[in-house]
């Protein structure tokens, strides 16, 4: 009896894994020719799913697993952004190399941010991370050197064609996107994962358990300050300008907490899901002006009420599945 | 004066933090809601701000009842991010709904003569209003502060935040306290909210930055204490006027600024009690 079941479980499993996988590489593989086919307005649409995914796929982490709500997140964008257009533009070097130095930019700032945002908790941290984007963006408009209020242009990206310059932002959010995902499948499923979830569950067990709460909060903090610092600059990059108001606009966290409730937090699918919904809406609707964001507002807040797990707990409640692999169950005998 | 203004704007968000342990992110909508119904009131009636105070005081009371028992009371008591978020919601929500009714323009409430007037004090000139204004806020928190500390519903507040579910247990009908609760911060914030549109014009996406105003005076202030915020809203105040002294441009970043120091020195607030 109990062999027959152990192999009806994992045989389709396994049958089942194959077939996902190659969808994915499908998948993918189309994704990463798409400038050869697609127009340069799709590609930029293409680019904003990307970035904001990554966003949004970090606020999830940071609320979903670290029980940090953040309310700022746009100053992670903000520092990514910016620190693209400073360091290309004073030193004339081709901002793709300089990706790599502005997401480390905006680690150095989470680090050093953290040490007043993690005075706070819950809702203080949430908002106490809004006054510092607030202060971010008040001391940029003021900074003559950063361009002040009306910001500064992308220079060294003018020496690109047109399609070299789509396809390689197109194909840096690409892999923005996707690595932001792998990034915290790994996570998740590692020792960080691991205590992350087992402080949000219950801090006290996990610190009697000998887990370091501070530590993997602060590590989860750097990490997703990261991540979304990269999705900013390369966001930025599609757009090619960046002004205080903008860039460190409250809009950011918005979309970023609208996918996440939207899709369902805590979970790794919810941003994926999240964001479909959240661009769908947005491409069919947005012409409504005011409206739309009522509309948007109203609907997190009835899936706030009547659904507290997003769309994707809807999914759950009807099949089992866990396509990532992060969920951690209790041993089963 | 500033501060006593920034001062009343932290006291509702205190009330309802203290009390149902929720934070209200479209407390600063409601704030500019108030001086648009404010408006709308003196221009269907042909009062002054003051007056209008009659009947946007026991609206705004209204708002906040309905409010908390229609869509807060779900999430209370759900932890921090749902009530959060649900606010979150609500300030997009209102932020755009005044947008779609007042369109984006710039208004404020005109005073009339009222607001000009002033005297000489030792030298000093002091305006009426601004006077007015300060005197009115520490007559709130005098009220308030006695109403929590004498009164049967402050004892009914007091045991809510001690203890919620020992205190359904021995007769609060926490839902509709709750709901009471809100009422009365948005009364205050109707009081609030005239001050604040006399004295500076707003727009319906001024309330974002009323919210961490109030937000600061409150963390700096301490948790659950009234006289707390008010300080925390004076500092705030006068750091922001500083600030405009130095550079004109940067009178809220030194608010912030403080606040973000003050935070790192005493985490607890400058009043608050020692425990985490």
């Amino acid at each position: 009896m109990n062999s027959i079941a152990l192999m009806n479980g994992t045989r389709p499993r396994k049958a089942g894994r194959a077939v996902v996988g190659v969808v994915l590489l499908v998948v993918l593989g189309a994704l990463a020719l798409a400038p050869w086919f697609t127009s340069f307005a799709t590609q930029r649409l293409l680019v904003e799913v990307f970035t904001v995914f990554a966003m949004a796929l970090a606020w999830n982490l940071l609320a979903g697993y670290g029980g940090l709500v953040v309310v700022g997140h746009q100053m992670f964008v903000g520092v990514g952004a910016y620190a693209l257009f400073a360091l290309s533009n004073r030193l004339g070097i081709n901002p793709w190399i300089m990706l790599p130095l502005a997401t480390a930019a905006t680690a150095l700032f989470a680090l050093l941010s953290a040490l007043p945002m993690f005075r706070l908790s819950g809702a203080h941290f949430a908002v106490g991370t809004w006054v510092l984007a607030e202060m971010l963006r008040i001391l940029t408009l003021n900074n003559e050197w950063l361009g002040a209020g009306g910001g500064m242009p992308l220079e060294a990206l003018g020496s690109f064609d047109r399609w070299t310059r789509n396809a390689g932002v197109y194909w840096s959010a690409l892999i923005t996107g996707v690595g932001a995902l792998f990034i915290a499948r790994l996570m998740l499923r590692g020792r960080l994962g691991l205590a992350l979830m087992s402080v949000r569950d219950s801090e006290a067990a996990a610190a009697a358990s000998g887990v370091s709460i501070q530590r993997a909060k602060l590590a989860l903090w750097v990490i997703a300050g990261s991540i979304t610092g990269l999705a900013g600059a390369v966001a930025y990059m599609n757009t090619l300008q960046v002004t205080p108001d903008a860039t460190f606009s409250l809009n950011w966290s918005a979309a970023a907490i609208f996918i996440a409730v939207l899709g369902g937090i805590g979970t790794l699918e919810g941003p994926i899901l999240g964001t479909i919904l959240y661009f769908l809406l947005r491409e069919s609707f947005a012409s409504y002006g005011s409206w739309y964001f009522i509309g948007l507002g109203s609907l997190a807040i009835a899936t706030m009420v009547f659904a507290p797990g997003g769309a994707w707990s809807l999914v759950t409640r009807r099949w089992a599945i866990d396509p990532f692999g992060v969920r951690r169950d209790m041993p089963r005998r | 004066m500033l501060g006593a203004l920034y001062a009343l704007f932290g006291l509702g968000l205190s009330l309802s933090l203290g009390v149902m342990k929720m934070i209200n992110i479209a407390h600063g909508d409601l704030i500019v809601l108030g001086a648009y119904l404010c408006s709308t009131v003196m221009q269907l009636l042909g009062t002054g701000p003051f007056i209008s105070l009659l009947a946007v005081v026991p609206m705004m009371f209204v708002i906040g009842y309905v409010l908390q028992r229609v869509l807060l009371n779900r999430v209370v008591g759900r932890g921090a991010l749902s009530p959060l978020l649900l606010t979150f919601g609500l300030s997009i929500v209102l932020q755009n709904l005044l947008q779609e009714v007042y369109t984006a323009d710039t208004r404020s409430l005109q005073a009339g003569e009222f607001a000009l007037q002033g005297f000489d004090l030792g030298g000093v000139s002091i305006g009426l209003l601004p006077l007015v204004s300060t005197l009115i806020s520490v007559a709130i928190f005098a009220g308030t502060s006695w109403l929590i500390g004498h009164s049967h519903l402050g004892r009914q507040a007091r045991a809510v935040a001690d203890d919620p579910g020992t205190a359904r247990l021995v007769g609060v009908n926490d839902r509709n306290f709750f709901a009471l609760v809100t009422g009365f911060v948005l009364a205050v914030i109707a009081l609030a909210s005239v001050m604040y549109g006399v004295r500076t014009p707003f727009s319906p996406t001024a309330g974002p930055e009323r919210l961490l105003y109030s937000f600061e005076a409150v963390v700096l202030g301490g948790l659950g204490n009234v006289w707390g915020t008010f300080v925390g809203g004076l500092i705030i105040g006068v750091a922001q006027l500083l600030g405009a002294k130095v550079s004109s441009g940067l009178g809220p970043f030194f608010g912030h600024l403080v606040f973000l120091i003050a935070l790192l020195a005493r985490p607890q607030g400058l009043f608050g009690k020692g425990s985490r």
